[in-house]
């Protein structure tokens, strides 16, 4: 009998629909240390976003908690792409899990090139960052143009023929329009939602607590706007057969459910991990149990299939 | 993957630590014990643990380790319930749970070449140096002297030392309890008046020893310290002023804890210019020099 967590996302086999999320596993074997965690548990494993160059990220403080969640502005740190690929990518091991590359850059050409270069490695997808909130150019200032997003897209998608993932920011007015301007350029899959723009103010100081000054918002929080992205999505890219990576949030096999009904195909884990470094074996058990509970043979049965009142 | 790159797997434990007991002391100090023998067996001087405060803050704090016994499993941490997240760990009491994700980090690795060790402390940066000279009185390679700061009571009994230290001003005449029982000399700073401190920072207490000290001498000393930023710039600033090595314990926000997100950065100035390290797991000792650079 097959495992009924067991999936397809863009072809590849997924053991779990669980997929660790960029910017929060650093590159890929850092949660290891933690013991009993194994990235065989997931799906996939979305590396820290990636230059063609390093960058050294932002200054200090770079993470703040706030209600249900926390603001990170990390800004990107990564040693760029050849050194990925040279020295990191051989650390992994590709018999556990997927390995996806985050690809960022400050111009449609580095998003291009970034992308040719994981082409050429063992990496076995790529999701597009056009939503990052933590930098000054490219991020979020491409994602929110549907028309330059789907250049940044297009620019990829000649670079590879690997699946790419065009992962969206939330912090637009229209998501589907953009969603459906990347699918168009060439996107094999979407990635539901980037963190959602936010601030704190120290107030004794009367300077921002992040040294960037504003950083992005993650967990609980943004999880009711996150889901709802995801819903909106759906209604362009299901009907086209393009999977979404429902994030922002997501604690627990009930969140996670949630987003499957929604119509996401994979759900990911970030700031859960922060809170339980455990959490993915009982996302994983908690969904077996509820499609046990249902009589669902497969988590693929559950995609899009909430009923709408 | 070979067995190098797997070296760092599995080396941080995830535990429901019974709490044990809860001591608050004065100046708004607590001293938390609970039992995660895992974390206990694994625990160095420098390193700490990640903690859950309470169901309704599930983002963790990160604490200093300041006693880890092998034998009974227990850990002990000091801390002041500085913000709403310390605050509800405060409120725990003998029974509960409490989420312990550790041991974390490269603690002090004290260099033997260099035998003397000045162990420099502030606050609820006391811990990791309590917990060095515990495992440093019984080995022969080293010799302490411990000096501690604070500007409440310490949360541990003080006696009159038996004997003087050449190079301390007579003010400094008190000593911590346990360290007098473990043969590590020990001297109190503060600037609240308190019994047996020299009234001042604990580190012009350092630079009244080490101004002391012949060439000879300080050519086998090295410096660990932690505690608050003012407090580690001034011992850097007398590391390089003495030239001697500075092992420096800092903390910064943190949220994963083992290295996942880069937010709990530090600058570090390294050859190549500065690059930004994670106090979780590339401290959270760094040397002075490249953190507090001359």
């Amino acid at each position: 009998m097959n495992d009924p967590l067991a999936t397809t996302f863009c072809g590849l086999n997924f053991s779990s629909p669980v997929v660790l999320l960029s910017g929060c596993v650093g590159f890929g074997e850092e949660y290891t240390r933690v013991e009993g965690f194994s990235n065989a548990d997931a799906g996939a494993v979305v590396l820290k976003g990636t230059y063609l160059e390093a960058r050294p990220g932002n200054p200090p403080h770079r993470v703040w908690e706030s209600p249900s969640g926390m603001l990170n502005a990390i800004g990107l740190q990564n040693p760029g792409a050849a050194t990925v690929i040279r020295d990191i990518l051989p650390r992994l091991d590709f018999d556990e899990t997927r390995f996806f590359a985050n690809v960022c850059g400050s111009t449609i050409e580095e998003y291009a090139a970034v992308t040719a270069r994981f082409d050429d490695s063992p990496i076995d997808a790529m999701e597009i960052n056009i939503s990052c909130p933590n930098v000054d150019h490219g991020g979020v200032e491409f994602g929110n143009d549907p028309g330059v997003s789907a250049k940044v897209v297009a620019a990829c998608r000649k670079a590879t023929s690997k699946p790419i993932i065009a992962k969206l920011s939330p912090n637009q007015t229209d998501i589907a329009t953009n969603a459906r301007a990347c699918i168009e350029a060439g996107a094999d899959a979407l990635a539901v939602i980037n963190t959602v723009m936010g601030m704190a103010i120290d107030i004794t100081t009367r300077r921002p607590v992040l040294g960037n000054n504003r950083g992005g918002l993650s967990g609980p929080a943004i999880r009711p706007i996150a889901l709802l992205k995801v819903h909106q999505v759906y209604q362009e890219a299901g009907p086209l057969g393009i999977p979404i990576i429902g994030q922002g949030g997501i604690c627990s096999a009930h969140d996670a459910i949630e987003f499957l009904l929604a119509g996401a195909s994979a759900i990911g884990l970030g700031t859960a991990l922060f809170y339980d470094p455990l959490v993915v074996t009982k996302v994983n058990a908690g969904i077996r149990d509820y499609l046990r509970e249902h009589g669902t043979e497969s988590v693929g049965d559950l995609i899009g299939t909430v009923e709408l009142r | 993957m070979n067995t190098e790159a797997r070296a760092h797997r599995g080396t941080i434990a995830l535990e429901d630590a019974c709490v044990l007991s809860q001591q608050r002391f004065d100046g708004n100090q607590f001293i938390l014990r609970v039992r995660a023998p895992r974390c206990a067996q694994r625990a160095t001087p420098g390193s700490f643990a990640h903690l859950t405060c309470d169901t309704s803050i599930p983002m963790r704090r990160p604490l200093s380790i300041m006693r880890a016994d092998a034998d009974d499993g227990s850990v002990e941490f000091l801390y002041k319930p500085v913000g709403h997240g310390l605050a509800q760990l405060a409120t725990r009491e003998a029974d509960d749970i409490v989420s312990v994700l550790g041991p974390i980090g490269h603690g002090f690795d004290p260099d033997p070449k260099r035998p003397m060790i000045l162990a420099v402390a502030g606050g609820v940066g006391i811990p990791p140096v309590y917990f060095l000279a515990e495992t440093l009185r019984d080995d022969a390679r080293f010799a302490l002297l411990v000096l501690l700061g604070s500007e409440v009571p310490f949360p541990f009994p003080t006696t009159v030392r038996d004997e003087s230290i050449t190079g301390l001003p007579p003010s400094a005449s008190h000593a911590i309890v346990d360290l007098e029982r473990w043969h590590v000399p020990s001297a109190l700073a503060s600037n609240a008046g308190l019994e047996g401190c020299y009234p001042g920072h604990v580190p012009d207490l350092a630079r009244a020893w080490l101004s002391k000290q012949s060439g000879d001498v300080l050519e086998r000393v090295q410096i660990v310290s932690c505690g608050p930023e003012a407090m580690l710039r001034a011992t850097a600033a007398l590391a390089h002023e003495f030239d001697v090595p500075a092992a420096l314990a800092v903390e910064e926000f943190m949220a994963c804890g083992v290295g996942g997100c880069a937010g709990c950065i530090v600058p570090i100035h390294t050859p190549d210019g500065i690059a930004m390290k994670r106090v979780c797991v590339d401290g959270p000792v760094f040397d002075a020099r490249e953190l507090y650079p001359a």
